[in-house]
This record gives C-alpha cells, sequence and structure tokens, in this order.
C-alpha cells in the first residue's frame, strides 16, 4: 500500500476538491453570475470526466501500455477541451436584465 | 520589499485566498489523480496473482449473476470424449510413436486409423509436425538458445515439483487407506453439504487457490478412454465411477509479467504446478476426512474434460478461444479438478456476458497466428455447442516459438485478461451490467486500437519467416542479453 492508493490520498483530494468548489462559487460571485444547481452538475461531471482522463494516462503509464496513454490522453484530453470550453461559456451565462 | 510585502497582503484578502486555494487545489488535485493511476498501473496488488491468498482475489459477486443453466447449449445426444485421438498432446504422442513411413495408417492402432480416416486434415498437421516443424525447432533452438535461457529455466522450476502420477484404478487410489494416510476409513459424518461446500472452499483458498467452485458432475465430460489406472486402451468404454459424484474446481493464475510477454516469455508451468499442488492437497484433505478424491491435474492427468466443469462449477464461462474466462482472472488461470464423494452443495453457473461478448469481439482469433481460433460462429461438439479450436494448429504453433511450452496469446490479448485495477474493474464492470452490448462494442473498439500487439506472423521463430516477438516486452528478470554474456 502507497500513499496513492491511501485513504488519506482520497482525504486529500477531498480538501482539494472542497476548495476548488469554495473558489469556484467566490469567483462566480465576484463577478455576479448565478450559479444554480445544474450548473453544478455539469461542472462536476466534466471533472469527474477530467479526473478518470488524467487518471486514464497514469494507469496506463504505470502498466506500461504508453500506446494506450498517448492515445487515450489524446482521445480522452480532446474531449475533455470541448467540454471544457462549452461548459466553461454556459458556466458564464448571466442572466438577461432589461 | 515592503511594498510587495504590503501589495501581497492588499491582494491577499480571504476571498481572494480562497479562490487562489481554489485554483492550486485543481491543480494539485489533478496531479495526484495522474500519479493514483500511475501507482495503480503499477501495483503489484493488481496482477490478480495467487499471492494474495484466502480468497482474498475471488472477489465477483456470483449470486448476482448465477443462472439455473449454464451458458453452454445441450444440442444433440452427448458423447463422451476420447482422449487419445481429441486431446491433442495424446494423440500427437501416440502419433509421434506409431508413425513409420513405410507402413503408414495401416502400422497404427485402429481407432488412430478411425480417426485420421475421418480427419485427414489433423494428419496433414501432425505429419506436417513431425517431419518439417521440429527439425526447424531443433535447429532454431539451438541458434537463439541463449535469448530464452532464463524463461527457459523459470518454466522449468516452477515445474520441477511433481506430485507422485496416480497409475492405481480409482476404486483404489481414490479412497482412503489407514495404513497410507492415518486418518480414519470410515466417512465423518459431516452437518450438512452446506457447511461442507463452505468448509472446502475455506480450505481450497488457505492452500493458495485464487478461485474454487464446485459442480455435481455431469458424466459427458468424463473420457471414454483412457483413464488412469485402467489402461489406456481397455477393449470397453470406461464406466464413470459411481463415487465421481462433484467435482471441485480450483485455478490459479499465471505470473502476470511473464504471461503477458507470451509466447516467448510466458509459461503455464507456474499455475499448472501451484493448481496441481493445490488439488492434490485438498484431495488429501478430503480422503482424511474418510471420502474419495481424485486430483485432476495439468498438464495431462485428466480423465474428464476441464472447461465445462468450471462452468458448471460457477467459476466462468467458456469462450472463443474454448478455454474458461472467469471475471476475475479472464482467462489467466490454471485450473485442477477434485472428484470426490464428497457431499457437497454445488454453486450455480454464472452469466456475466461472455457469449455475447466473445461472438463480436474475436480479439483472440485475430491474434492467433495459427488460425487454430475459429472467427465463425459455435458448432456443434459431442452433442453441445461450442466454438471449436484446431487444436493441431494450435500445438503446431507452439512448436514454431522458441520460448517455454505453448504460446498462450489467447490469454494475454483477452480483454477479460486484465489487470486487478480501477480502470480494468470498471471496464469489466460497465460491461457485465450492460443488457444492450454498447459497452462491449466500444470496449471492444478501444481494445483493439489502444492495446494493439505485433503482426501475428512475427511471433514465429525465424526459420519460418518470424521475429521470436513477444506480446509485451519481457520483465527485466527474464532478459537473458542482460544478465548473461553471449
Amino acid at each position: 500500500m502507497n500513499f496513492f492508493n491511501s485513504g488519506l490520498f482520497w482525504f486529500i483530494e477531498g480538501i482539494f476538491a472542497c476548495l476548488v468548489v469554495i473558489g469556484l462559487k467566490i469567483w462566480m460571485e465576484d463577478r455576479g453570475i448565478p450559479m444554480p444547481f445544474w450548473k453544478w452538475l455539469l461542472f462536476g461531471l466534466w471533472v469527474l470526466f477530467f479526473g478518470f482522463t488524467i487518471a486514464f494516462i497514469g494507469t496506463n503509464i504505470g502498466e506500461n501500455e504508453a500506446a494506450a496513454a498517448v492515445k487515450g490522453g489524446i482521445l480522452f484530453g480532446l474531449i475533455s477541451v470541448i467540454l471544457g470550453v462549452g461548459l466553461w461559456r454556459l458556466l458564464l451565462i448571466r442572466p438577461k436584465t432589461k | 520589499m515592503k511594498s510587495l510585502k504590503l501589495n501581497i497582503g492588499k491582494k491577499l484578502d480571504r476571498r481572494q485566498f480562497l479562490k487562489a486555494s481554489g485554483l492550486a487545489s485543481a491543480a494539485l488535485g489533478s496531479a495526484g489523480l495522474g500519479f493514483f493511476g500511475y501507482e495503480a498501473g503499477k501495483d503489484p496488488e493488481s496482477y490478480s496473482g495467487w499471492e494474495n491468498f484466502e480468497g482474498a482475489n475471488q472477489t465477483f459477486n456470483r449470486k448476482r449473476k448465477s443462472v439455473d443453466q449454464p451458458t453452454y447449449e445441450k444440442v444433440g445426444s452427448a458423447t463422451r470424449p476420447d482422449a487419445r485421438t481429441e486431446v491433442i498432446f495424446q494423440r500427437r504422442s501416440l502419433f509421434m510413436r506409431q508413425w513409420k513411413d513405410e507402413s503408414g495408417l495401416e502400422g497404427m492402432d485402429d481407432y488412430l486409423q478411425e480417426y485420421y480416416r475421418n480427419k485427414p486434415e489433423d494428419l496433414e498437421l501432425d505429419l506436417y509436425s513431425m517431419k518439417e516443424l521440429m527439425p526447424k525447432l531443433m535447429a532454431d533452438s539451438r541458434k537463439y538458445r541463449d535469448k530464452f535461457l532464463l524463461a527457459n529455466a523459470w518454466s522449468n522450476a516452477m515445474g520441477a515439483v511433481s506430485p507422485r502420477p496416480i497409475n492405481e484404478p480409482p476404486e483404489k487410489s481414490d479412497f482412503p487407506s489407514q495404513r497410507r494416510f492415518g486418518g480414519p476409513t470410515e466417512p465423518a459424518k459431516m452437518k450438512s453439504p452446506e457447511l461442507t461446500s463452505k468448509l472446502i472452499k475455506k480450505v481450497a483458498h488457505a492452500l493458495g487457490s485464487t478461485l474454487v467452485g464446485i459442480a455435481k458432475l455431469n458424466p459427458d465430460w468424463v473420457y471414454l478412454y483412457p483413464m488412469r489406472g485402467r489402461g489406456f486402451e481397455p477393449n470397453e468404454p470406461i464406466e464413470v465411477p459411481k463415487h465421481w459424484q462433484y467435482a471441485i474446481a480450483v485455478g490459479t493464475p499465471m505470473s502476470w509479467d511473464p504471461m503477458y510477454a507470451n509466447p516467448n516469455y510466458g509459461t503455464s508451468n507456474d499455475a499448472y504446478s501451484r493448481s496441481r499442488i493445490i488439488a492434490f492437497r485438498l484431495a488429501s484433505f478430503i480422503k482424511q476426512l474418510g471420502y474419495a478424491a481424485r486430483p485432476h491435474t495439468p498438464g495431462t492427468s485428466y480423465d474428464l474434460m476441464v472447461p465445462p466443469i468450471l462452468v458448471d462449477a460457477g467459476l466462468g464461462e467458456q469462450g472463443r478461444p474454448s478455454i474458461v474466462i472467469t471475471p476475475e482472472l479472464g482467462n489467466n488461470f490454471r485450473p485442477a479438478i477434485i472428484t470426490t464423494n464428497l457431499p457437497l452443495k454445488p454453486d450455480k453457473p454464472i452469466d456475466f456476458g461472455v457469449q455475447r461478448f466473445c461472438k463480436t469481439c474475436k480479439i483472440c482469433a485475430e491474434n492467433c497466428p495459427s488460425g487454430a481460433i475459429s472467427f465463425g460462429d459455435k458448432v456443434e461438439v459431442r452433442g453441445y455447442l461450442r466454438y471449436q479450436v484446431d487444436t493441431a494448429k494450435c500445438l503446431n504453433f507452439w512448436n514454431s516459438t522458441l520460448g517455454s511450452m505453448g504460446c498462450r496469446l489467447c490469454v494475454a490479448v483477452c480483454p477479460y485478461t486484465r489487470k486487478a485495477n480501477w480502470l480494468h474493474k470498471a471496464a469489466l464492470k460497465v460491461s457485465v451490467n450492460d443488457p444492450t452490448g454498447i459497452a462491449d462494442w466500444a470496449l471492444t473498439g478501444l481494445q483493439k486500437r489502444f492495446y494493439p500487439g505485433p503482426d501475428p506472423q512475427k511471433y514465429y521463430m525465424p526459420s519460418l519467416g518470424g521475429e521470436n516477438a513477444s506480446y509485451r516486452k519481457p520483465p527485466w528478470w527474464l532478459r537473458a542479453e542482460d544478465f548473461i554474456e553471449s
């Protein structure tokens, strides 16, 4: 059992996740952009997919499957970037003011 | 310096600080996931190995996928196999001993003559092996011996310990003997078959078995000829001993890194040896309880067909390469069977989607250099539908490589044979629980594109036009060139 397979690692990851959420919330508040639940949901799903992409690359490097790491990294990375850009534009939508 | 401090102090108010922390956490968290993945990928605990004792690796929840009928299909009247001709190792061995150029088929035993008359293509393949393949294998082996010295040494080391072969008939060798075992000759009164099954599984796991399951023995799986202790060529078909009522199936995986470097660096001997010893020990345990037990063990000390028994015992399903695929180990394992009259509660077969998966996947067939694995549908074999494997072609490929005994590429490339880390466990979970088949289609596509192997023709030895290739690089401790001067 090493650190990255331990409960402590996931505890620290959880703290990071909380800080990301708090940071994003404040950033949005400062700009007057509302964050309804669906935006948080989409953001959470994107984070999961992005996290999967990073872990996929790492796992395949660990397995000595460099080709899978590169191909998977390009495929899932590209999807992450496209979805991320789309999501960012959605997150920045402000309510229309008269 | 002072103004810088003041600026920082001014910028980093509470809200600014939290925003910066969020950004830093995103970066650190992402990096952490990358390291997590890396460690998960190289973690030896994900090697699906027998080293995790006492059942820790039999993780699949079989109850959720248990079915009343096994996933093979009976379509005609069943006949028991004649292992002398249908088991390639036995037939090839008989052929080598009996074939004489001057007399041809006429000089062979009647049952062999009949077999070859019905299957002339097998005669051609057996002749090719004897006359062309073996001389080339000998020549190439001499030439490239040093390259595979460590792989062969490892294989031989794993096969070096073997229990005494069984040469007595079942009614004698299977039963406990006061003199030989010192235990009771009267069977112990077991409280219930359920409890006994639980006990036997625990003992099998404690003996080092990664997988264990129990089936009621179907007589269709017992060889018509021969049987250890009953002679090789009896006049009449051999009756199934009455005390062979249950079959306990045990299995251990082949070591991961050599297996992944098949065909030239892997060996079956490691799992053969472990499963063999476990089976003999478990048989001894049962005999000590006063019941009959006979181990049927790899490589060739069987009196029955093993794969359908593994299916009956709920360990897995028979796939396209004809061997059994399990949820935990894929087909990277070698089994042994213990037949017994110890009253047990059989397990139910399982259906975790292998039939559907193998119908479309065909990665094993695409990567099989000899073409032994069929691309087609199942065919009727002795009354049951199954994928047909051309065992003569398969064995001829074994003798077309210079590594240690055999090929096992169908094991290495199978999408079910993957390390037990989060990635492949998740893929298995998705595949098993998707009733539409879309996940299977997607996973097979990713497997073919992400994890390709060399051109299958490169696996052959050089005199047959190959390059002595292996599916993946051999582990450092089997690379002879790094340790031995040429």
